[in-house]
């Protein structure tokens, strides 16, 4: 086995133990704001480091732009989409019960 | 390795599923098919790399496009209470 293939399997097992963290901390919080911060961190993270493992892996070069130019796409995606998520929420009027004598309007 | 990752991702979606059913609001729902999304987009990429058909990437990027667009709408039809 090549070195390179050495080090693609273990970003990619790093990139699943992030993921996994971030399922784990979805469990663990009860408040919503604090798990789209887990999403929006956390999975960005996993995801970009498997994309890295993966793009180790890629034998020929438009296979491997493919997938850097996926991996910059998600960099803007992620983050935009949980925020949306998160102003969704906000401007409904989700509140989190423990904040709602300090919170304005 | 790459087989191991595969079964990994899916009990991984195993879980979200689990969080969306269990989910209070809309919103942790919205945002657990979120991340389902994101975690199927690794399985399609995973699978490309691991038979050798690199086409299967372009369908990654259509499917992270198509996501964010549907997700964003989504969110957006939720906030303004069914009016786009």
């Amino acid at each position: 086995m090549e070195a390179r293939y050495l080090i693609a399997n273990v970003l990619i097992g790093i990139g699943l133990v992030c993921i996994l963290f971030g399922i784990l901390c979805f469990f663990r919080f009860s408040n919503f704001y604090a798990r789209v911060l887990v999403a929006s961190i956390v999975d960005t993270m996993g995801f970009l480091t498997t994309l890295i493992g993966v793009a180790l892996r890629a034998d020929s070069i438009f296979p491997l732009l493919k997938i850097l130019l996926l991996g910059a796409a998600i960099l803007f995606i992620n983050p935009i989409t949980t925020h949306k998520i998160a102003r969704s929420a906000y401007l409904s009027g989700y509140r989190v019960r423990q904040e709602d004598d300090t919170c304005d309007r | 390795m790459l087989q191991g990752a595969l079964i990994a991702l899916g009990f991984f979606m195993m879980l979200m599923l689990l969080l969306i059913w269990r989910g209070p609001t809309i919103w942790d729902r919205l945002l657990g098919m979120n991340m389902i999304s994101s975690k199927l987009i690794l399985c399609i990429l995973l699978f490309a790399i691991l038979t050798d058909l690199p086409y299967l990437i372009d369908i990654a990027i259509v499917y992270a496009l198509i996501g964010f667009i549907g997700t964003v709408f989504i969110a957006l039809f939720i906030r303004q209470r069914g009016r786009i």
